[in-house]
């Protein structure tokens, strides 16, 4: 199980397709999951199509210090200005959201040859208002096995899209330890003023330093080229301008009060 | 006269040696971008291989943050390596009276507006007119209630060097050793030479132009810096520049000092010194992650190694006959000069006082920081150099005398001569003496501070001060109680800080087991 899910996970139970069989999932629900959030972790495959929203920055993972890269929802804890009237206002969900209900877990299993082994098995988080309370009826929300116990394409796109994440979790430690080895990132210091005058200081963000990036040798600048970095490394950059939208956002929502 | 001063000669490889070598090598030595470019200045580091180093000081000041970041050192390796913890200031116990309840805080970061106006002044005048009321310390610093908890001084999300609550740190002397003699051969360029020094070769003039080595000849060098700890082998040897005893003002002249193991490897980790005074001298306890080292250091005219090894067993709950004692002599003072011809001495072959104040490592520094910026680039301004050396440390070493001696002056206890003798104006220093009338009326403040060589600025003054319970008449004369508003402000200020800190800092040993883990960043 990878670090950033530790803290969502409440409770996750692997998927059987016996047991599970009448287990119905609405996933328009899903963005519930992050109606007070005000960043969210998210992965190098879907900064395109982040950055027409939202500031992709780097923080610091609070338990372990390590540099995330996550896309800004607001300005502080539970502020989610993308979420209005109890829905998400965006054109793109963030895959984290997307996701929901499914994590990855490991479960031990034994085996008479090789003793016992962690296997990764797709779970399903019971406590998500993606849950379908009256199973039956058969109305509501998606069904993850047909009647003959086999996967549905639902549960086939949703499996997809775990897989993007954790093949995205890689590739964001690849992206990461490149931008520290090559000394890359800098903290992001902006003060903000609101229409209501109040200031609120980014703290704990970080970007990419524009000037060592530009001082980068030719056979550097190729070797992120041929990695698939300086796009996203790009991509970050022109991201940051979201802010200002960010910005207006919240001075919308400050005029409407 | 003329000739450059191409090779500095180090004799001793201690944190002294090591740290001095790297100082001068890293601002000196640098590879330049012609790698074919010869180095500027050449040095040599030679270590008895038969002479144990003394490792004393295992607590460092503030100041160390800035001496591993010239020498290019990663906080995460230096922690990691050197069994190092975060260091948040000094708690004092039983210096005032030696009830259970008796104790202080000498924090390292500043009061809560100290910068701004003379916030002591209305903590005075609060304590004058009400009978309940909170500690100087907790009244204006926040760092006092987390080193009470246990608190680290940053999270793990905190750049390396950076911090949250200023700190230093406590770490193994012989680690820290080994760890700098690796950065400073394998990072620096310094050239190792494992050998005795029997003596010392002279010029004409006088310098030194080589030192005799048992198996390695005569080593030349034009700058020679002796850090060969107490034998002192070319400053006290060779020169016979005379020793400057202070035993008369501190009477503490042997330490004993034991290891103690944690219950387990979860046990917390102190975030400050704490000193317990006994009753002829006192104990320091300081936490690493892997043990504590205490010590107890005393003066034998006021009692017997017999009864300050019993006091240390009480202490840390253990029988005499279980402890491994090490014995170190202490002898306070210094010498009458550090720099003479071309040779400089720089840590305890300097002088050496009890580690009240943690001052051995941050005399090692700033004369390794003095030395690198100021080297002499040929011998004839090195006399020069010497001579401001000279008076820069004579004025430090008399300050440290002062301020160590502040915090026996205003202790209250009788159990023993070594405390009435102690306030006895006999063994005052004059300079102390006038501070203390001067501060009968006014707080310290920067303005009794005012030299470029200043080692512990007039906060510190106060947190002992008030820490300690002296009696001031200040705020009846004081002008500057009008201005309750900012007062209030800055207590205030203070209590909210104290809040934030505490609910967002992880314990000391927390923290240590993350950088173990996951290390610190750069930014």
């Amino acid at each position: 199980m990878n670090r950033l899910e530790r803290k969502t996970m409440t409770n996750l139970v692997a998927i059987d397709n016996k047991i599970h069989k009448n287990v119905r999932i609405d996933s328009n629900k899903a963005e519930l999951h992050g109606a007070e959030l005000h960043m969210i972790p998210v992965v190098l495959s879907e900064f395109v199509n982040l950055a027409v929203q939202y500031p992709i920055v780097l923080t610091k993972n609070g338990d372990t210090g390590q540099f995330i890269c996550i896309a800004m929802l607001g300005f502080k804890p539970y502020e989610n200005l993308f979420w209005q009237n109890g829905q998400w206002q965006g054109l793109y969900l963030p895959l984290q959201i997307q996701r929901q209900p499914f994590f990855v877990g490991n479960v031990d299993v034994e085996n008479s040859e090789q003793g016992v082994k962690s296997n990764q098995v797709v779970c399903v988080d019971f406590d998500s208002p993606t849950i379908v309370e009256n199973c039956h009826d058969k109305t509501e929300g998606e069904p993850l096995f047909t009647e003959n116990g086999v996967e549905t394409e639902f549960f086939q796109q949703a499996k997809a899209r775990i897989a993007q994440l954790l093949q995205g979790e890689v590739a964001n430690q690849h992206f990461i330890d490149k931008l520290k080895e090559l000394d890359l990132l800098q903290p992001l210091s902006v003060e903000i003023s609101f229409v209501n005058q109040e200031k609120t200081r980014l703290n704990g963000l970080y970007t990419i330093d524009k000037e060592k990036l530009a001082a980068l040798t030719e056979q550097k600048v190729f070797a992120l080229h041929q990695a698939g970095f300086l796009e996203a490394i790009y991509t970050m950059i022109a991201s940051l301008g979201q802010i200002y939208a960010l910005i207006d956002k919240k001075n919308k929502r400050l005029e409407e009060k | 006269m003329n000739n450059p001063i191409k090779t500095v000669v180090i004799i001793g490889g201690g944190t002294a040696g090591w740290l001095t070598a790297g100082q001068i090598a890293a601002r000196h030595n640098q590879k330049t971008k012609n790698s074919s470019k010869q180095p500027i200045v050449n040095v040599i580091l030679i270590e008895s291989p038969s002479i144990p180093s003394v490792g004393v000081g295992e607590g460092t000041w503030p100041t160390m943050r800035s001496t591993l970041i010239d020498l290019g050192i990663s906080e995460t390796d230096f922690i990691r390596e050197c069994d190092a913890s975060f260091k948040q200031g000094a708690k004092f116990a039983k210096w005032v009276d030696g009830s259970d309840d008796d104790f202080y805080y000498h924090p390292l970061v500043l009061p809560q507006g100290f910068a701004k106006g003379d916030i002591a002044a209305y903590w005075l005048a609060d304590q004058a007119r009400s009978s309940q009321s909170e500690s100087f310390s907790n009244s204006v610093c926040f760092q006092e209630a987390l080193c009470e908890q246990g608190l680290a001084p940053k999270t793990i999300r905190t750049a390396e060097f950076s911090d949250i609550a200023n700190y230093a740190y406590h770490l193994d002397a012989g680690k820290f050793s080994a760890f700098l003699k690796k950065h400073c051969l394998e990072k620096l360029g310094v050239t190792y030479i494992s050998d005795d020094v029997m003596g010392a070769n002279s010029a004409d003039n006088g310098d030194i132009s080589s030192v005799i080595t048992k198996n390695n000849g005569d080593i030349k060098g034009d700058l020679f810096v002796d850090c060969s700890g107490f034998s002192s082998l070319l400053l006290a040897k060779h020169y016979q520049i005379p020793f400057v005893d202070c035993n008369d003002v501190l009477f503490i002249d042997s330490a004993l000092a034991v290891q103690v193991p944690y219950p387990d490897d979860e046990s917390p980790i102190a975030s400050h010194t704490i000193s317990t005074a006994q009753e002829a001298g006192w104990i320091w306890d300081i936490g690493l992650p892997s043990r504590r080292g205490v010590g107890h250091v005393y003066s034998s005219r006021h009692t017997t190694e017999h009864e300050a090894k019993q006091a240390l067993a009480d202490y840390v709950g253990k029988t005499v006959e279980s402890l491994t004692f090490k014995k170190i002599p202490i002898r306070s003072g210094h010498r009458e000069k550090f720099w003479h011809k071309n040779c400089v001495a720089v840590g305890l072959s300097a002088g050496f006082l009890e580690p009240l104040e943690a001052s051995a490592l941050v005399l090692v520094e700033l004369s390794a920081r003095m030395i690198s910026e100021q080297l002499p680039v040929n011998r004839e301004v090195m006399d020069i150099v010497a001579k401001r050396f000279n008076e820069t440390f004579l004025y430090r070493w008399d300050k440290i005398i002062d301020f160590l001696k502040l915090h026996y002056i205003l202790s209250k206890r009788s159990d023993n001569a070594f405390w009435t003798e102690n306030r006895d104006p006999e063994t005052i220093p004059q300079s102390l003496q006038d501070l203390m009338k001067l501060w009968r009326y006014r707080s310290p403040a920067d303005l009794d501070f005012t030299s470029n060589n200043e080692v512990f600025p007039a906060a510190s003054y106060q947190y002992v001060l008030y820490g300690m319970g002296f009696k001031s008449e200040y705020e009846k004369f004081s002008p500057s109680v009008n201005n309750w508003t900012f007062a209030e402000q800055q207590f205030a200020q203070n209590k909210k800080m104290t809040g934030q800190a505490i609910a967002n800092l992880p314990s000391n040993r927390e923290l240590i087991n993350k950088i173990k883990e996951y290390g610190f960043s750069s930014i």
